[in-house]
């Protein structure tokens, strides 16, 4: 059964960045009544552009080649400590989700770094804002786990999502974190309305002007890799809704949170659709709505406490 | 023991005849000898005893008033003694590099390296005696040491003034840590530890004092906010090897002594565990919040010491309430974890400090500001200070993850019996998540305004400079201390197994292993995720320049249509903050001068924002304006009826409550 499961996490991370891109686009399309691409486009976009040869710019050094590839290196690691059925990873152990979030960020120092490599100002106003807006992101997601981990009395991120202790109170901390937790995906996936990734105003960008000077091979690299990031954190929040448990039905909890993903790659097409982008002012108070939940989750597990080990 | 003695000894012959001989390279050849031969001798002595071995007792004995002096190199002393020594001799080294011109110049530099045995001399005191008059003579000669070592170019005023702060505030912590120490004396009627942990071993309110005394005198030694006003001076004042001294080594004593203190108590009290972890996380908070704003590297990198030295303080509150509420894991995690973190932090804060040192000897110039796209003519520096810098963000695979690992394992713990205490204790491991977020965004804009991108000021290119191999290779030597305990966290655990079980062995059930808390599945897990991350990493680096199209092909950086751009275009350090100095602005101060073109002709105008730090700017003005202060509270005592009736009626509730108290 593991190893029906370790394809299923291996395939959802690998493959299904793509269609979840491809989701959001096609659903963003019908709303504005187009057609839209294939749900497969990004793949044709990202051989297309494998295949291409890079341009450098003649500021950057070493580290501007190499920072994608340990971008995607840190979200591959990442992806294996991060559940997306309940009860399983393909590596878990008792504080993995620490790792988890250290590794991400990892991933974006490079990024930054490699944006701050090209001298130009408008990459440098991206990473100052990736790094100020993650950095606010990240005590929502590690208080939301460290919560979770309180309420189940588990320490590793897969058995953090399996249901423990009264269904009520447990429904409230899951919902709420599911939240959250969805708040983290839109900032770290640069997504509206934390960041625009279609705008065409460099100065109003976060993610997208980062990456202005990367082409060819690099571009590719770091896209997939932030895809790949968001399904990750998807696949989070559907294992933490998933009623199903991994031993007793393995098959209905896959197709839970396959579904899941793509009903959070549907939201955030919607969402995209419907809203505009925050301004810069009002993401930190974003993010702290956020952190209010987690807040509030906690407090409930402390009132609680008698009930949770 | 014997040869410890032969160490100090050799320790001592080598200072004197340092500053005694002919010629800067005799005397500077004659010291490195010296403390190279203490460094053996003493580090025989110590690593054993690290690694399981019995602890090391001895006697002195001496004159009155003192008489006899204890010795003892418990595993707590002989973790301290293994990493401070070896580094201080990796320090002096650099100061070859780094006083290369004044060593070849006619000053008389022997002084300066005879300081830093002496400093070396004050490890082998402070770690070892038993008696608490021989610690303040160990504890006073480092501070000294420092002293002159911080102001060597002490014809800069500013030097001098930073070197006074230094000395004040370092005597400050003396006069708390003496006023502590007289309590435990008037009580025990001895100045021998063992007659202390014998006093303190018991609750009261004495030693209650005691605990607030001995935690302000130790975290002005170790620079805990808000204590840490002297610090950002002194390191950007001293040279940088004695700045990375003084933040890596030196001034750990502080958290020694804390280590000391908690190990005399025994069994402390949980109010004990929550203030020191109050108070560190607010050192962990505040001091990588100052970081981001800062435009001097060194200034920068001190303030990142006041958070590394909150994040260790972390762990000892954390493992103070696990002796108190009888829960070894926690405990185990807590000590383990801030131990360790000490041991760290000395590592990278080094190497980062050497690196500082490194960059000024090749550009003149220590200002963010100023600096820029050093990576392509500094071969060594740049990526030494890369991997640094990563490890100081407490980021995987290096040492700094392993440490704050433990902390965050230890804060999620199921502890049922502190009750609602949980809830606090969630909350600083929110703490612990916002400094990496924020040491995270310090780093980048560090390593990237210093680094990467073009010169922001062409006059700090010097063409001739070169990396002087001395600064170099004891650089390297910390980076793979770096890697050693990063890659293989079993090397980590080992080192500082002793020293936590030493503080395990307090707690009221069976004496308990740090092994049996971190077991062996999880320190192989953590090996591994190092090991895939670094293996996809080269795989993915073979498959893309072996497949992937190469190229050489160069062009402008993207200007988004400006054409014209110039080197002073780049972001600089103040505007990659701005968005996170405008979420904290209540909590920083921060000085603007401006003189703006006016007028139809104007001249050249100028505008700059400096963060100054709040803390030193209310103790000055409260110490300028004191008298005034107390002047206000003494005229209206007659006058103001309320006011006097007041004032005596809380004079009257603190008599009666201390009479209570007895």
């Amino acid at each position: 059964m593991s190893n029906f499961l370790l394809v299923f996490h291996l395939a959802i991370v690998f493959v299904a960045p793509i269609f979840v891109i491809g989701i959001v686009n096609r659903v963003k399309s019908l709303w504005a009544g187009r057609r839209g691409p294939r749900l497969y486009q990004t793949w044709f976009d990202l051989v297309r552009l494998l295949r291409k040869t890079p341009v450098y710019s003649q500021v950057t050094s070493w580290i501007f080649p190499i920072a994608p590839l340990v971008i995607l290196a840190t979200t591959i690691t990442a992806s294996l400590l991060g559940p997306i059925v309940p009860g399983y990873a393909p590596l878990g152990f008792a504080g993995d989700f620490v790792a988890f979030a250290y590794l991400l960020g990892l991933g974006k120092i490079f990024l930054m770094l490699s944006a701050l490599d090209t001298g130009s100002a408008f990459e440098g106003m991206g990473a100052s804002r990736e790094a100020t807006y993650s950095a606010l992101a990240e005590p929502v997601f590690l208080l939301g786990l460290g919560t979770l981990a309180w309420a189940g009395g588990a320490h590793s991120f897969q058995d953090l999502v399996i249901p423990n202790g009264s269904w009520a109170i447990d429904a409230v901390l899951r919902v709420t974190f599911a939240g959250a937790m969805f708040v983290v995906l839109l900032i770290e996936a640069a997504r509206v309305p934390a960041d625009d990734p279609t705008t065409h105003l460099e100065l109003t960008m976060v993610h997208e002007v980062m990456i202005l000077d990367h082409s060819g091979p690099e571009l590719a690299i770091v896209q997939y890799a932030s895809a790949m990031k968001m399904t990750m954190l998807s696949g989070i929040i559907a294992a933490v809704l998933n009623p199903f448990s991994e031993t007793s039905y393995p098959i209905l909890a896959v197709l839970f949170s396959g579904a899941f993903i793509v009903l959070v790659a549907v939201c955030v097409g919607l969402i995209e659709s419907l809203i505009a982008r925050l301004r810069f002012r009002a993401l930190p108070l974003f993010t702290f709505a956020a952190f209010l939940a987690v807040l509030t989750s906690l407090v409930l597990v402390t009132a609680n406490q008698g009930e949770f080990h | 023991m014997d040869r410890m003695l032969f160490g100090t000894i050799a320790l001592v012959a080598g200072a004197i005849l340092t500053v005694l001989l002919p010629k800067n390279r005799v005397r500077v050849g004659v010291n490195l000898v010296s403390q190279a031969i203490a460094c053996v001798c003493i580090l025989s002595d110590t690593i054993p005893i690290l690694f399981g071995g019995p602890e090391l007792t001895g006697v002195l004995l001496w004159s009155f008033p003192v008489e006899r002096i204890d010795l003892r190199i418990g595993a707590v002393g002989a973790f301290f003694l293994t990493f401070s020594l070896p580094m201080t001799f990796l320090g002096s080294v650099f100061a070859t590099g780094y006083l290369a011109h004044d060593i070849r110049g006619p000053r008389h530099v022997g002084m300066h390296f005879a300081l830093l045995s002496m400093v070396q001399l004050s490890y082998v005191i402070v770690y070892t005696v038993q008696n608490a008059f021989a610690f303040l003579v160990g504890w006073e000669i480092a501070a000294l040491s420092a002293w002159l070592l911080v102001i060597w170019d002490s014809r800069n005023q500013k030097i001098r003034f930073a070197g006074f702060n230094y000395l004040v505030s370092t005597h400050l912590s003396l006069l708390f840590l003496v006023a502590g120490i007289m309590i435990m004396h008037g009580a025990t009627n001895s100045f021998q530890f063992a007659d202390f942990q014998t006093f303190l071993g018991q609750p009261s309110n004495a030693r209650n004092i005691a605990f607030v005394l001995l935690m302000t005198s130790f975290g002005l030694k170790s620079a805990f906010f808000p204590f840490h006003t002297w610090l950002p001076r002194a390191h950007s004042a001293a040279p940088a090897h004695v700045s990375a001294l003084m933040s890596g080594v030196i001034h750990k004593a502080g958290l020694f002594g804390m280590l000391k203190f908690i190990l005399m108590v025994g069994e402390p009290e949980l109010w004990m565990g929550w203030y020191l972890l109050a108070v560190s996380a607010m050192s962990a908070f505040m001091g990588v919040l100052y970081t981001i704003t800062q435009r001097d590297i060194k200034r920068l990198l001190g303030y990142s010491s006041t958070e590394n030295v909150g994040i260790c303080g972390i762990g000892f509150g954390l493992g103070i309430l696990g002796l108190a509420t009888n829960r070894p894991i926690l405990a185990a995690l807590g000590f383990g974890g801030g131990i360790l973190h000490i041991i760290n932090h000395a590592l990278f804060k080094c190497l980062l400090f050497y690196g500082a040192g490194s960059i000024y000897r090749f550009t003149h110039s220590i200002d963010l500001e100023k600096l820029g796209g050093l990576l392509k003519s500094m071969k060594w520096t740049g990526p030494l200070f890369l991997l640094g810098s990563l490890a100081s963000a407490a980021l995987p695979p290096f040492n700094g993850f392993l440490s704050e690992f433990l902390l965050y394992y230890g804060l999620v713990q199921p502890a049922p019996e502190l009750g609602l205490g949980r809830m606090p204790m969630m909350l600083f491991a929110g703490v612990l998540a916002i400094v990496g977020g924020l040491s995270a965004l310090s780093i980048t804009r560090a390593f990237g305004l210093i680094f990467l991108g073009l010169p922001r000021d062409p006059h700090h290119v010097d063409a001739k400079a070169r990396e002087h191999p001395c600064m170099i290779v004891p650089m390297v030597l910390h980076l793979i201390g770096i890697l050693a305990i990063g890659l293989c966290p079993m090397l980590g655990l080992k080192l500082i197994e002793a020293p936590t079980r030493v503080l395990l062995s307090l707690s009221r059930t069976q004496p308990a292993e740090l092994m049996t808390f971190v077991p062996l599945p999880l320190i192989n897990s953590l090996t591994l995720i190092s090991a895939i991350f670094v293996g996809v990493l080269v795989v993915l680096l073979v498959l893309r320049f072996a497949l992937l199209p190469k190229s050489n092909r160069r062009h402008v950086t993207w200007g988004c249509g400006y054409t014209l751009p110039n080197t002073r275009m780049q972001y600089s350090g103040s505007s990659f903050s701005a968005p996170m100095v405008a979420v904290f602005r209540d909590l920083l101060k921060f000085l603007t001068r401006e003189e703006l073109p006016q007028g139809v002709f104007p001249k050249d105008g100028h505008y700059d924002t400096h963060c100054v730090d709040g803390v030193e700017q209310t103790m000055f003005k409260l110490l300028g304006n004191g008298e005034q202060v107390v002047g206000n509270v003494m005229r209206r005592l007659p006058e103001d009826t309320r006011f006097s009736f007041a004032i005596g009626l809380a004079g009257l509730l603190i008599l009666v409550s201390l009479v209570a108290m007895k």
